[in-house]
């Protein structure tokens, strides 16, 4: 069995369409796969699929080779599945550290333990990979701001780093670089080579072909629902077919 | 058989009357919330306030009865729509506000115009409301009287809904408000003034919702309670129409206003009768609870209700505690009298903290608190007068604490419909829960008879039960507190600001949510059976849901999620009306809440932005030297 | 050449994030302006700023020297400007003679004779392209002096689009001045008179379309980062 995720002939239909159509897609540990395709072909809908926030009508999405087609996102999480939003989800009532902190803590047992005032299983690890998780995304001098005096695409970083205190083995991002500028995605991109060093599995679903040049191993193109390509990042990206399905109409 | 027949021709007849009077709020609602995107949860109140005031005009200062019909339903009541436009909802629609906000804003005008009116005209219910046409009898078809009242009505709800679809249909105006309905983003690029557009629908509502107060009152005793709260529960038509659908609303007013007066012929026999009677006097709260429940697609998704004010442990919020711990010890050292009033202020905290944690921390809408609170008051109250059966009459803390324990998982009742709605539908769906509860509940003979509620087994002083109340209120606090620190109040926090993202990051939502309501249900349970242990009674209503809406205001107001500002709105709240006119609170806490787009966090919010003010610091002139400074240096 | 329409340091937040991060940039007037850039440049929102679609956090919107910046959507089209989104142009509940009766009374039957069938038609009964020209078409009709598009050609059949493109480039000639979106340089755009390239919020090249490159060609387009 494969390590990382593996989609195996997901579809999901909204209203008697088929947005994903039969799609299968695997996500290797140590490699950044990309999904491009122009808007609308069902790059979010298969990207749902995968992250739990919708269920298959059919297929199965496996995780390290177990299947999690039934479970909903956040015991999906809890196995080791992180993800982003293309419209950044950090909580504005919570400081940086808060909001990275509530993904490094969410075990069974934590809130009973909590209500009881003893203090939850695994607080110390929690709290070292919250401070890991800040250090990396230089977040460190701006721990106890609160999340909503960030500038903007400083978000994008919180998010990540939310997402990588839960230690995943997995990520999913969805435009992780929109709303950032030069600079910043220049820092993304470093960011996330490292974690694939560190043996992550990514997926990225990104509008930037030159993010996707430059980052991706392999890139999946999607159309209508369904793969029409597959294939190493720069012959995949070469294909005069695959510039022509890219851009809109 | 000829008779039944006859008796059903008769009923159906008779129950045009209320039928055509929810047909036309459901016409109102539907016709604002299609131009305005805003359901107005205000138009019981706006119904309310024309009636009181055609009354005023007639009965007391003796207009004739034809303009002063007019002047409230053409010039009072479109006045009063297009003012709330103007100065309440255009506001929020400038800033983009969410649902939250302008059903947070529709409630502060409920609460606002109910507390005027207990200013102006009193609690003292009227009999004397003038009907608008006279109930000749025009004909007797077959028997049956045609009465010219009835018809009338019919005429007018058919005609208002034919003439809003002509006008749709044919002029200018129409066409440009069709434009505005289908999308009003790409309609003000066309140049079209959708502000406009919006206060003429407002106008048109209120004029409907003046139309619906006017027709209802003769029907009923008018009072600043009973008559607000049917014309909500009409509330019913408007959403079965799903907020769109003219022909549906018309139809299912008139259809549930025929069904009610046929349900008058059910009459089951024995323990049933009283239920069956309580249905069909509410059968459009009972509608409206299917309404809600039903899927829709209104208020599935979206952002909860923004009520974060700041971030736990800061300062500030150690004063609002100081002020809190001595307005709470204070009432010991008052006379007797006062301190009766007082009793009710640590019960009133715990009801207000179960809205603090359902909506400031959970983020979920609940209108429905009052109703726990009944629970719990009713439950002691029955279990001290030994009425549940199996069980004997029980002292005063047994009794609490079983009653409170039996509410908690009746949390469930709208923590279950929490897990797949959001925003207006959960709203309605908790409104709906609350009403039904006072009504179907509470409101029957065996809550309103015999039952003897008494501190026995507790200091039968008033200061020895005041410290006993605050004991309590203690605990409560602690529960509401461990529910706002360490992970469950981060995960309470993520969820309430960004419901995928707690997801994504592996907070179980839905347990979440469920948990929130058992909790809110449980502290709501203990305020109310409190309530009833200070007032030595079970008193059904103390807990109608009009209160409901007022202490949901309160919170807001004070700051859904702040637990000092609770129990400093529950001091004020009950000195507020121990001290002054009743009204005036409502007043107060309408007003403020109508503001409440300009007061993020409320008024917690506030004190905590004035303390968190950065202390005087550099210039811009001073960072500009300092620049300089730290150059020259180089 | 008088500028019709600029921004001078404009940025734009949708919820947290910043789509453009101080954007400055002039449209002449009685000309055809293009924005060029990828998906998530800024490209779209550059041209609802300019239309008062969306609130600018910081910066100004100047109309003919006069700051706009505070404008209602609604009073800017009725002081002479018209936008069509590209997408979602057209009012489905209403028909295509209605449509167009909301802007304006000006003939567009010279541009589109094919609406000239339609015109009891309900908008949203009609194919992408169809609708595409309904939504243009309303923006005519209103006859304005600003006429903002995103992207018209989308949708529409290459004919049809290249005579669209024509059409404009007659109106800039009879005064009105003209700015539309678009991802790519099309060939029948070279006759433009300032081509802006937008790159991830900010303006990453101003100039005349043949400073892009030859035919809006590959050497200029990849210094922008315009090619795939």
């Amino acid at each position: 069995m494969s390590a990382g995720l593996t989609a195996r002939g997901v579809v999901r239909g909204f209203g008697g369409i088929r947005a994903v159509d039969g799609v299968d897609l695997a996500v290797p540990p140590g490699r950044i796969t990309a999904l491009v395709g122009p808007n609308g072909v069902g790059k979010s809908t298969l990207f749902d699929c995968l992250a739990g926030a919708t269920r298959p009508d059919a297929g199965r999405v496996l995780l390290a080779g177990r299947d999690i087609t039934a479970l909903p996102d956040h015991a999906r999480a809890r196995l080791g599945l992180a993800r982003t939003f293309q419209q950044v989800a950090v909580f504005p009532g919570l400081t940086v550290e808060q909001n990275v902190r509530v993904g490094a803590e969410q075990r069974r047992g934590g809130t009973a333990r909590a209500l009881l005032g003893l203090p939850a299983p695994g607080r110390a690890a929690a709290r070292a990979a919250t401070d890991r998780a800040l250090r990396l995304l230089d977040l460190d001098p701006v721990r106890d701001w609160p999340a909503d005096r960030l500038p903007p695409g400083t978000l994008r970083l919180l998010e990540l780093a939310r997402a990588l205190a839960a230690a995943p083995r997995v990520l999913l991002l969805d435009e992780p670089g929109a709303g950032l500028d030069l600079a910043q995605t220049a820092r993304l991109a470093a960011v996330l080579r490292a974690l694939t060093a560190e043996g992550m599995a990514l997926l990225l679903v990104e509008h930037d072909v030159e993010l996707v040049a430059r980052l991706a191993d392999t890139v999946y193109v999607m159309a209508a629902g369904r793969m029409v390509a597959r294939g190493p990042a720069r012959e995949v990206l070469a294909d005069r077919r695959v510039a022509a399905a890219w851009g809109e109409p | 058989m000829p008779g039944t027949l006859d008796l059903s021709i008769d009923l159906a007849l008779a129950g045009l009357a209320v039928g055509s009077a929810a047909a036309l709020s459901g016409v109102g609602l539907v016709v604002t919330h299609r131009v305005t995107g805003v359901l107005n949860l205000a138009q019981g109140a706006q119904a309310t306030a024309t009636a009181y005031l055609l009354r005023e005009l007639v009965v007391v200062r003796n207009w004739p009865l034809a303009p002063a019909a007019a002047f409230c339903l053409l010039v009072a009541a479109p006045a009063l729509g297009v003012l709330l436009d103007l100065a309440v909802f255009r506001p929020l629609r400038r800033r983009d506000a969410g649902q939250a906000e302008s059903m947070v804003a529709g409630i502060g005008v409920f609460v606002l115009l109910i507390g005027v009116i207990v200013l102006v005209w009193g609690t003292t219910p009227f009999g004397d409301a003038p009907a608008l046409v006279p109930a000749t009898v025009l004909a007797r078809p077959g028997g049956h009287a045609l009465r010219l009242d009835t018809l009338v009505q019919l005429a007018v709800v058919l005609g208002l809904a034919g003439g809003v679809g002509l006008v749709e249909r044919y002029t200018a105006f129409g066409i440009r408000l069709r434009a505005v309905v289908d999308n009003r983003r790409l309609a003000r690029l066309a140049g079209i003034d959708a502000d406009r557009i919006s206060a003429a629908g407002w106008a048109f509502g209120s004029f409907t919702a003046g139309l619906v107060g006017v027709l209802l009152a003769p029907l009923l005793l008018l009072d600043p309670y009973g008559l607000p709260l049917l014309v909500m529960a009409t509330m019913a038509v408007a959403v079965a129409a799903r907020l769109r659908s003219l022909p549906v609303a018309v139809a299912t007013g008139l259809g549930l206003g025929i069904a009610q007066s046929e349900l008058t012929r059910l009459r089951p026999g024995g323990q049933l009768l009283p239920l069956a009677q309580a249905v069909q006097t509410n059968l459009f709260v009972v509608a409206l609870l299917v309404a809600a429940l039903l899927p829709w697609g209104h208020g599935q998704d979206g952002p909860g209700l923004a009520t974060s004010g700041g971030r736990p442990g800061r300062r500030g919020s150690s004063a609002a505690r100081t002020a809190c711990a001595v307005l709470l010890l204070l009432p010991l050292g008052f006379r007797p009298e006062d301190l009766r009033h007082a009793l009710l202020v640590p019960a009133l905290a715990l009801v207000l903290l179960s809205v603090v944690v359902v909506t400031g921390y959970g983020g979920q809408v609940s209108l429905g608190q009052a109703g726990y609170a009944g629970l719990g008051a009713l439950g002691t109250a029955l279990l001290m007068s030994g009425k549940v059966p199996g069980v004997p009459a029980l002292s005063a803390v047994p009794a609490l604490l079983l009653a409170v324990a039996a509410t908690v998982p009746l949390g469930l009742l709208t923590g279950w419909p929490a897990v797949r709605r959001r925003g207006l539908a959960l709203a309605l769906v908790t409104f709906a829960v609350g009403t039904a509860l006072s009504r179907l509940v509470f409101d029957q003979p065996y809550a309103t008879t015999g039952l003897t509620v008494s501190r026995l087994g507790l200091p039968a002083d008033d200061q020895g039960f005041y410290l006993v109340e605050l004991v309590l209120l203690g605990a409560g606090l602690l529960l509401v507190r461990s529910l706002h620190r360490g992970p469950p109040g981060r995960a309470l926090t993520a969820m309430r600001d960004h419901q995928a993202g707690a997801s994504a990051a592996g907070v179980d939502v839905p347990r979440l949510k469920l948990l929130v309501f058992m909790a809110g249900a449980g502290l709501a349970a203990l305020g109310g059976a409190l309530t009833a242990l200070a007032q030595q009674g079970f008193d059904a209503t103390a807990f109608d849901p009009v209160q409901g809406l007022l202490w949901f205001a309160t919170v807001v107001v004070a700051g859904a999620d702040s637990a000092a500002g609770a129990v400093l709105a529950a001091a004020l709240l009950t000195g507020l009306d121990a001290g002054t006119l009743p009204g005036v609170s409502a007043v107060v806490v309408g007003a403020l809440a109508t503001a409440i787009g300009r007061l993020p966090g409320g008024l917690a919010g506030l004190a905590r932005r004035l303390a968190d003010r950065p202390a005087p610091g550099l210039t811009p002139l001073g960072h500009r030297l300092r620049r300089r400074i730290a150059e020259r240096s180089r | 050449m008088a500028v019709a329409v600029e921004l001078r340091g404009v940025r734009v937040r949708y919820g947290l994030l910043e789509a453009l991060h101080g954007v400055d940039l002039a449209c002449p007037a009685g000309r055809v302006t293009v924005l060029l850039g990828r998906n998530g440049s800024g490209r779209t929102t550059v041209l609802r700023a300019l239309a008062g679609d969306v609130p600018v956090s910081a910066g100004q919107v100047l109309r003919e020297g006069r700051d706009v910046t505070a404008l209602d959507a609604h009073r800017r089209a009725a002081a002479g400007s018209a936008y069509v989104p590209a997408e979602r142009g057209v009012f489905g509940s209403l028909t295509v003679a209605q449509n167009l009766a909301l802007s304006g009374d000006a003939p567009v039957d010279r541009w589109f004779p094919e609406l000239a069938r339609l015109l009891h038609r309900r908008a949203d009964t009609l194919s992408g392209g169809e609708q595409q020209m309904v939504a243009v078409g309303r923006a005519l009709a209103a006859r304005p002096r600003l006429l903002l598009l995103d992207e018209p050609g989308r949708g529409l059949a290459p004919a049809v689009a290249a005579r669209l493109h024509g059409a404009l480039f007659e109106l800039a000639a009879a005064g009105r001045t003209v700015v539309l979106a678009e991802q790519a340089p099309l060939p029948s755009l070279q006759r433009a008179a300032v081509v802006h390239v937008l790159r991830r919020g900010r303006v990453a090249f101003s100039g005349e379309p043949s400073e892009l490159g030859p035919a809006g060609g590959a050497g200029g387009a990849d210094r922008t980062g315009l090619s795939l």
